[in-house]
Order: structure tokens, then sequence, then C-alpha cells
């Protein structure tokens, strides 16, 4: 709502006139003070002027030659406007007048004579769009004949001042200058001024009939009629109010409807009397009935579509948009106003189908007041006989199902009890009173609700209502403390594991959790993956963002590629987000993945060569995560799966589930997105990470020596090494306290196709030094275990 | 010369001789010479058993007092020696410490995610516990229990995307905003309940400096037998002052939304001007009793803000496309 100081004061006299005074005071209404703005007039040296003589310019046919007289001096000015003649008051530019802010106004010759200034159009002065001719200043400025000579913007509202008003959805009610009047005239306490036009003079027999067929789709039609229209421009000062109000003039017809919409916040639609039958009917649209719309749009509707007929066919819309054959035209005589309540589901549905949302149907949606009716086609019917010249006929007001306004009790003790103050049943009284609504008895108070206010139903909203004019800043805050449940085990540990991440280098990204199925394709996952099964956005933003995201990993790889194009060298990224999987539920799965992508050069320094990140990096920071969460029995295992390297990845195991994969991108994948040399990724559940594991428990630290050895063992090359470790650690037992696989050689020495796993031991008992003796027979069983489980030997002796 | 005088002159000559070595080595032969096996020394201590028994206790004294003295006088030297070894050795291990140092890798964690954390353990604080809920959430939470009026422009207002998932069509969206986990905590659980909610939320806004599809915000509930409008504004003032600090000036402001009844939006004095930081209100007695709760018995208040704001409004980023952009240049940023 963009209402004007100016047009709020038809209603209220505001005790002020500052903007922020104001907007402060709209503010605690509720009714959000987006900007003020004053209006400002960006030409100057503008005088008030009159036309003394015109005569022809004896060079030129499309301009005329003027004598103005502005006031003690009578220019002569060469004028190409022909809506004029001798005696007009019109607005002068002298010489040295600038409009537009910028645009000098000098003595220059035009066609051999010197003009000395300009006589203005609207367009000029940036008073209204129309530059066909010059602003006369006729009826609209009674007062301009005698003030020849006088500045011109003494004629124009001083500093009217616009405020751009957010109304929330709630309140059809305050969705005009009127009801923003209301607000404020109950805020302030001060009276308002009922609207001051004749509103049970004209009551002729109307010649349409209105028949209602949905009584819930339509409770109340009133048509006026208004014969004699002569359709033109409107008035300078409606005009210049629909302008700061947001909207175009068009001319007075159309004007005179949005005109009243923006003050009384009802809208109307005028049909052509004259194109129109004699019998109205409102009614649902028959499966398949068309109507051509204002638009030259041919609508086909349905039934849940609510159409105003004449006995032949639809011709408007209700609510949303009028029909085309009988839309007020240039040379339309008489209209039919209308002025209806329309079911707000209804025009809601019907204006979201067409895609036709406007100012009107805006209205219609929220719920506007039914009891207006009558007077909304009145106030157009009477800005129409001001002027457009119209003479105002009958009415017709079809009120089937008029609402009964809601009655609510309120007990003076929900006031407190959802306030936290206590507010006197007097006050409680006035406060609501102010707000037109009808206060009875004490405790309760039995409050009537006015028909214009849907939003309000329960003694909660009543509550809200005396909350506001009470003000919120007078009710005192007291900090309550809750009952002290903390952070549950699962979100600590979630912190935990981005903390460890973070202890690895990696930086946390949040990627959108939309993908292109483009994306699933560049991972090269083979059809029937799972990862490949995403849940579509019915209306997504961009095709890019066209699925849930089934993976983490396009975005990550994304963000890794983006940093290379951008030229930075070393790069360590990780998210923890949401997937999207059909599950089996009512809901698709959303487990919580945690991914992880590293790439580019790592940086060692000035003084040590710089590396890549490779498959160990990938695995390590498992092992890393693993040890900081606590994870039970935490192992690789080598895995085939797209878009990994099939002999550089590793599934990752918690007590033997399978958790996720670690490992360097599969090159191709890598390299169509950007990446060049090899690229480590992860993708990981959060689950069973963090879920609560309980405390750990400490083990005492041997205070005895150790035994600390190296074992070496040749094994065929596809052993894996994860074979030699197992069994170490299954026969060392508790003896064992670390260890370490400290080389790797595969050579000529050992022939082809064998190579040479050292590991590194260290054993140490709790409570004693163990002796070569006793630690003699557990190396020969260590040895012995893994040379069966690998069929490799040790090399060298025990 | 009788062993006395021997030891005389080893004592007016050995100290020089002490303090004229000039390393470690040359102390060392000095030390052999003057009380190693074959010095004055040990030939006068080798020879007592052969002196007359008067004068023996007197020969050993005398023998003691210069050995003392001697291995003394070494030991200091021998300190100092190795005193200036050792510096000349640190010396001669100089380097340029202005050279950049080795340090490790640090990564960090999304300023978002911080600030969720730091709203969070706010009210944990202050006695709350935490939850969070499903993304793809169905329409009936995300509206319908939150008392949002069925074809209403308010539904529409929330710019939705939806799923393509199941039978229904419409009915599966993803959240645009965090109160569904209100519905959903309410039905799990008896009051009284002090929750928070951190969450990621999706509008269909095409992404510019202020609106993102993909944002994250941080809902509150509080139900108890005795919940006002006045513990709504203690408590968030209280929030304010610790996350924008003691000084922070707030004001509330009436506003609407579904589940809330008086609604309001809380702003913050920020850089000169009044920003929003949150919306709040009393529970709406229609949630209540679409989740099981009797309006009667307890009372309640709702909120909820945007942590990505917050975020931008506390390390001055004017664009909210930064916080999407995974350009490591912003991520290394985050302290």
């Amino acid at each position: 709502m963009k209402p004007t100081l100016n047009w709020l004061g038809d209603f209220i006299d505001l005790p002020t006139s500052d903007p922020e005074e104001i907007a402060t005071a709209l503010d605690s209404l509720g009714f959000k003070v987006e900007s003020w703005e004053r209006i400002q007039h960006r030409f100057s040296d503008v005088v008030i002027g009159r036309v003394l003589e015109v005569s022809p310019h004896p060079n030129a046919d499309k301009v005329r030659l003027t004598k103005v007289d502005v006031g003690g001096e009578v220019l002569d000015i060469v004028c190409g406007a022909w809506n004029f003649g001798e005696g007009a008051v019109v607005p002068v530019a002298v010489p040295g007048a600038v409009l537009r802010g910028d645009f000098t106004i000098g003595e220059r010759a035009i066609r051999g004579v010197t003009s000395y200034g300009m006589i203005c159009s609207e367009q000029e002065l940036e008073l209204g769009e129309d530059a066909t001719g010059i602003m006369v200043l006729d009826g609209d400025y009674p007062d301009a004949a005698n003030r020849i000579g006088q500045p011109f913007e003494s004629l124009l509202p001083v500093g009217d001042v616009v405020f751009d008003i957010e109304i929330t959805s709630n309140r059809p009610d305050a969705m005009s200058v009127y009801g923003i009047a209301r607000e404020l005239a109950a805020y302030y306490d001060v009276p308002l001024r009922q609207p001051d036009f004749p509103l049970d003079v004209y009551n002729d027999e109307a010649t349409t009939t209105v028949t209602i067929l949905d009584e819930v789709a339509c409770p109340r039609f009133v048509g006026r009629e208004v014969h004699g229209i002569t359709v033109g421009t409107s008035p300078h000062r409606m005009r210049a109010r629909l302008i700061a109000a947001g909207v175009r003039p068009i001319n007075n017809v159309v004007d005179a409807s949005n005109y009243a919409m923006i003050e009384f916040g009802h809208p109307t639609h005028a049909f052509d009397r004259d194109r129109l039958g004699d019998t109205i009917v409102v009614r649902r649209a028959v499966d398949g009935e068309e109507v051509v719309t204002l638009d030259g749009v041919t609508r086909t509707l349905q039934t849940t579509d609510i159409v105003v007929a004449d006995a032949k066919r639809p011709v408007a819309i209700a609510g949303i948009m009028g029909g085309a054959d009988t839309e007020v035209s240039d040379d339309t005589d008489s209209a039919l106003i209308e002025a209806a309540y329309w079911e707000p589901p209804s025009v809601l549905l019907t204006s979201k189908r067409f895609d036709l949302r406007s100012e009107a149907s805006a209205r219609f949606e929220r719920g506007i007041d039914p009891e207006a009716c009558r007077h909304a086609a009145d106030r157009v019917a009477e800005l129409l006989a001001a002027n457009a010249g119209a003479t105002i006929g009958g009415v017709v007001d079809s009120y089937p199902a008029p609402p009964t306004p809601a009655v609510i009790e309120l007990p003076m003790s929900e006031i407190v009890r959802l306030l936290g103050v206590t507010v006197e049943s007097a006050q409680a009284t006035d406060l609501l009173t102010r707000l037109g609504f009808a206060v009875e008895g004490s405790d309760p108070l039995t409050v009537t609700v006015p028909t214009r206010r849907p939003d309000v139903g329960r003694p909660a909203d009543l509550v809200e209502e005396i909350a506001r004019l009470y003000g919120f800043e007078n009710i005192p805050g007291r900090l309550r403390m809750g009952n002290g449940q903390g952070l549950p085990v699962a979100e600590r540990r979630l912190r935990k594991l981005r903390s460890v991440m973070v202890g690895a280098g990696y930086h946390e990204a949040l990627n959108f959790s939309f993908i292109g199925t483009a994306d699933l394709d560049r991972l090269g996952l083979p059809d029937g993956d799972a990862a490949r099964n995403a849940i579509r956005v019915v209306n997504p933003l961009r095709e890019e963002e066209g699925v849930m995201r089934t993976t983490m990993l396009p975005g990550l790889l994304r963000a890794a590629s983006l940093n290379v194009s951008r030229r930075i060298e070393d790069i360590q990224i990780f998210e923890i987000g949401k997937v999207f999987l059909p599950g089996s539920g009512k809901l698709p799965d959303q487990p919580d993945r945690l991914g992880f992508v590293a790439a580019g050069v790592r940086t060692a320094g000035w003084d040590r060569p710089d590396s890549g990140y490779d498959v160990y990096d990938a695995t390590g920071l498992w092992e890393t995560i693993a040890a900081a969460m606590d994870l039970p029995e935490p192992a690789v295992q080598p895995v085939q799966r797209a878009p990994f390297h099939p002999g550089r990845a590793a599934a990752v195991t918690i007590d033997g589930d399978i958790v996720g994969t670690v490992g360097e991108v599969d090159p191709a994948v890598a390299s169509a997105m950007g990446l060049d040399g090899r690229v480590i990724a992860g993708e990981i559940d959060v689950a069973p990470l963090v879920i609560d594991r309980g405390p750990w428990v400490f083990s005492v630290p041997s205070q005895y020596p150790p035994q600390i050895f190296d074992l070496a063992f040749e094994v065929g090359e596809e052993v894996p090494a994860a074979k030699i470790l197992d069994a170490i650690n299954d026969t060392a037992g508790d003896l064992l306290e670390r260890l370490e696989v400290f080389d790797v050689y595969a050579g000529e020495s050992l022939g082809e196709g064998r190579k040479s796993i050292a590991v590194n031991l260290t054993l140490r008992a709790p409570d004693r030094t163990l002796s070569d003796e006793e630690t003699a027979p557990l190396r020969r069983s260590i040895v012995a275990a893994v040379e069966s489980a690998t069929g490799g030997e040790l090399r060298g002796s025990l | 010369m009788s062993i006395q005088e021997a030891l005389d002159a080893l004592r007016t000559d050995a100290p020089a001789r002490v303090a004229a070595a000039a390393d470690l080595e040359q102390l060392a032969a000095v030390e052999v010479e003057t009380v190693g096996k074959r010095s004055v020394i040990a030939e006068g201590r080798r020879g007592l058993g052969a002196a007359p028994e008067t004068d023996r206790k007197d020969l050993g004294r005398a023998i003691n007092e210069v050995a003392i003295e001697l291995e003394s006088l070494i030991a200091i030297r021998r300190a100092e020696l190795e005193q200036a070894a050792h510096a000349e050795a640190l010396a001669s291990d100089t380097v340029d410490v202005t050279l950049p140092g080795r340090a490790p890798k640090r990564g960090t964690i999304h300023i978002i995610q911080q600030a969720l954390d730091e709203v969070v353990d706010i009210f944990v604080a202050m006695g709350y516990t935490v939850a969070t809920g499903p993304e793809a959430e169905t329409e009936y939470y995300n509206f319908t229990a939150l008392n949002f009026p069925p074809a209403h422009p308010t539904r529409l207002e929330a710019d939705t995307l939806y799923l393509d998932y199941g039978d229904v069509p419409e009915e599966i969206l993803l959240r645009t905003h965090t109160p569904p986990m209100q519905a959903r905590y309410m039905e799990e659980h008896d009051p009284p309940v002090y929750l928070v909610v951190p969450g990621r939320t999706y509008r269909s806004d095409p992404l510019d400096p202020t609106h993102s599809p993909v944002f994250h915000q941080v809902e509150g509930l509080a139900v108890d037998t005795d919940i006002t409008f006045g513990d709504l504004k203690g408590v968030l003032e209280h929030f304010a002052r610790e996350f924008l600090g003691s000084e922070a000036k707030v004001k509330f402001i009436p506003h609407y939304f579904p589940f809330t009844e008086p609604s309001a939006e809380m702003h913050v004095w920020h850089n000169g001007d009044w920003m929003e930081l949150l919306g709040c209100g009393m529970v709406n007695p229609a949630v209540f009793e679409a989740v099981g709760y009797d309006p009667d018995e307890v009372t309640g208040f709702a909120f909820g803000m945007g942590a990505d704001r917050l975020a931008m409004a506390r390390h001055g980023i004017t664009d909210l496309r930064h916080l999407f952009d995974p350009d490591l240049r912003s991520m290394e940023q985050y302290r």
C-alpha cells in the first residue's frame, strides 16, 4: 500500500505531519513502513502564466507564437501545442528554469523567431504521462487564474509524503487509504471522517436484474448504473494520487475504479451497460465454456470458476478479469459498476490457474468486506459523476447471504495469560472500540467483530488487537529459563565431526541440495545405480537444479573445479548435508552425509617439495575420523564403485558394515570436471559416525619397557596388507601396543609378482617386563599366522 | 724437590694453566697434568704411606686442599668452555625466522553453520534442547498443521518447491520454513517443551544478492503452563544481547504468521538502522489443537530467524551469493 499523507488527510487529522513519527506509529500497529519518500518536484522557475495572444508562426505550420503574461512581464514564446487558446492559464518555464533536475530552459530561436521560455506539459513537469498538449490550469486548479506570476508549485500539494507500507496477508481491510487511516485514528485516538458522499439519494429503478445461483461463492452483488459518461482524462490531483500509489492513470472511468479501490479497498468492475444483457446471473462456469478477457486472451473455464454472465454468455471471470466484449470503451455511454464479494478460495484458485493475479484479486483472495459493496459501487459512480459528466442511475443490490458478524467472549484472564500484563476491562474495551469492535460486558467482554476483519475469530486474536494498541513496548520482558535438556549427544558429536574435518585442513562448503541429471551423468554412474534414482523437483528454478541430490559428490567436485578455474591451487573442501533417496515411507529417506574432496597441489612450504593428494590421504582421513569419533572396528576394503577409481578406492566399514566410500576419483570423471592430477573424495553416512556410543574407557599406559621389533614378509603382490595386519592383530592379542607398516617394496630382487611388506611391532605388558623367552613363542606364532594367511614368508629370521 | 715444594709450585702455577686452556681438549690435557694419575697430587697420595707418621696427616690435608682447589677450577673452566662451545654451535645454527613457518593446515566451519551453532548454544544455555527435522516435508506439516488457511495467498507467498514423490500431487515439498518441526516435536513429546531447531529451508526464489532458493533458519519453541508474551520478549531480548553484544537495542512490532497469535517481528539496531532479526509470537491455539495439546492448559511462544542473514550482518557481507559460492578465498576467511 502506498498512501500519501495528503490522501490520509481526507479521513483523519493526524496530530503530527512528521513522516518518521507516522512511520513509527504504523510500525507499532503492525503495518511495517518499508520506506517513505517526500514527493519532490524536479523543476524550478516555473510560474503561472496567462496566454494573452496566439498568432501563427511566419515560417512554420506546426508551431504558434504566443504572448504570455508571467506577472509584470509578457514573454514571447513559441509553442507546439494546440490544446489552448487566448486566456488559458498555463505553467511557464521562464528563461533560466530547470526541468527534470538538469534541463535548463533558455532563450532560443525557433524557425527565426526567438522563444523566451516554454509552456509546459504534464510530462515535462513529471506530473503525469500526458505529453499531447500543454497543461491547462482550468477546473482542477480554480485558484490558478488569481495567481499569475506566482510559482507554479504553489498550486501543488506541498511536500506530500508517500509511505510504502507492507500489509500482511491477514489484513485485507487495511489494503486501502481509508483502512490505514482507520488504524491511525485508533492509534492516536482521533476521529475518523466517514466518507462524505450521498449514498442513498440515487435509488432509481435499475434496468438490470441480478440472480445469484451460488450464494457461497457470491453472497453479495451490487450493480450501480451510470449514464451519459464522457470518457476523458481524470483530474490532475486524482492522477497524481494514483501515480503515487503506483497505479498508472488510464482514463476517467478506469481511474475512478482504481481510485475507489485504493481509497476504500474494494475492487469494482465497470461493464458497458449497452453491450450487456438485462439479466445478470452469477454462477459456476460450465466445463469448457469460453470467455475472451480484457487482455484479448480466450480463457477456457471449468466448474470451479465463478462467472458473471448475462443470458447469453459469461461477461467476466468473477473477481479476476472482465470480458472483452463488454469492456468500457471511448464511446461508452452507460455503465454498470459491479461491486461484489467473491469467496476467497475460488478467486485464488482461478487466478492462480490463469496466472492472473492483480491488485483486485489480491484483495478478493484475502477477503474484503461484503458490507462495503454498495459503498464501493456508489463511490465509483460518484467519481464518474464528478469527473466524467455522468448521471447516476439505478442500483441493484442482491444480498442473499449477509454475513453474521462473529461474536467472541473474551475473559479478562486470557489477556494476562497470553501477555503477562494485566489490562483493565475498561481499557481493553476502549482499545477494541477504537478499532471498530463492538464491546459489551466487563468480564468476559462480549465482542462483536466487524465484517471487514475475517482474521479475528478467537480470543487470542482479540488479545493481539489489544496488545497492538497497548503497545508491545509496554509489556515487560521476563527471562524465562527452559527445563535444561541441553544439546543431544548426536548433535555434540556432529560438531566434533566438523571439527575433525577442520583439523584435517578441510573447509566447509554449503552447496545447494538440488543438482541436475547431467551432474549424475558426469559421475559416470552405471544405469541402475541407486544414485541415479533422483527425486524430481516439480517446479525447479533451473534445469541444472532439477532433481534432489542423491550424493554429495557433484556439488563438491563442482566446488573443486570452480576453485581450479579461479587458479586456487590447494583444495580441501567438505560438506555435511542431506541426500534425498526414494524410500518406503511417506517422505523420501533423507540421511545426512559427510562428503569431502581434495585436489590440486598440497603446498609444503618454501623448503620442501609440494605433493598431491592420493588414496592414502582419503583412507588416512577415514582413520583420523574413526579414531576421533571412537568408532568400533573401523576398516577399509577395496571397492569398485563409480565415480571412484576402481583400483584406488575403499569402502569404509564400522563393525563390518559399509558406511561409505573414500578414494581417488576416476581420472576420466575428474578431467571432465576440469580437474587434473589425482583427486580424492569420499562420502560417508553421518548417523553411524555420530550416534551415542557412550563414554570411552581409559586404559592405563604401562610403565614397563616394551619389546620393539620389525618383521618383513614377502608375499604375492595381490595380497592386501590388511591380511598381514589382521593376522598380527588377531594373534598378538593384548600385548600388541602398536603396529605400523613402515616399508612396502617390490623390486627385481624379489622376483616378478612379489612384494615385501615390513611392519614394526611394539609389544608391552601392563604388569611386567617382557623377556625374550616369554615373547619368543608369540613371535613365532605371529609369523606363522601371517604366513598361513598370506601364503608368503618371513624375510630373514626371527 | 719435596712433595710439599712440588705442591706449592703446582698451586702457584696451575690456576694460570687452567685459565689458559682455550678449549675443552686443552683443558683435558691440563687436567691430566695437574690432577691426573701422573700428577704431583697423585704421586703425593701414593707416597703418603711412606711418609713419616707425624707428617702424614698434614701432608694428606695439603694434597687434598690443592686437589680440591684445582678440580673446582677445572670444573668452572669446563663449564665456561662448554657454555662458549654451545653458544658457538647455536650461533652457527641461526636461520632467518622471518621466513614463513610451516603452519599446520587449518580448515574452517562455514559461517552459516557457525551462526546456527552459536544461536543454538545461546538457547541451550537457557535450558533448551535441540532437534532437527526432515527437509522434504509434507504439505500437512509445512502448512495445514501450522494453521495456514487452505487456498489462501499465504500459501502462495511461501513460493514452495514441490517434489515429484508419492501419489498425491503437491503433497511432498521442500519445507519453506522450520516451524513444521514445532508440530512434529509436540506430537512426539508432552509439554513442557523448550526446543530449538536449526535447519535448511527452501523457496523458489532465484539466487540474487538478497535471496536464495536454499537458506537456513533456527526455529524456537517454548511451551509450558504459564508462558506469556513477556517471556517471549525477555528470552529474545536476552538472545539479542548474547548474539550481538550487551548494548544491543531491540524493538518488537506486530506482524502476522498463521501459527502465532499475537505475532511480532523483533528488530535490532544495527549499523545505524533497524534490522529485522526474527519473527516470533505466541503459539496459535489452532496449532496446539492440531498437535493434541489443550490450548486452555498450555501457552507458548515460537520464533524463527534466518541464520544466513545473521552471518551476513555480523561479518559485513552484503551479497548472499558469497555464502553459497564455495570459493576457498571466501572460506579461508571463515575464522
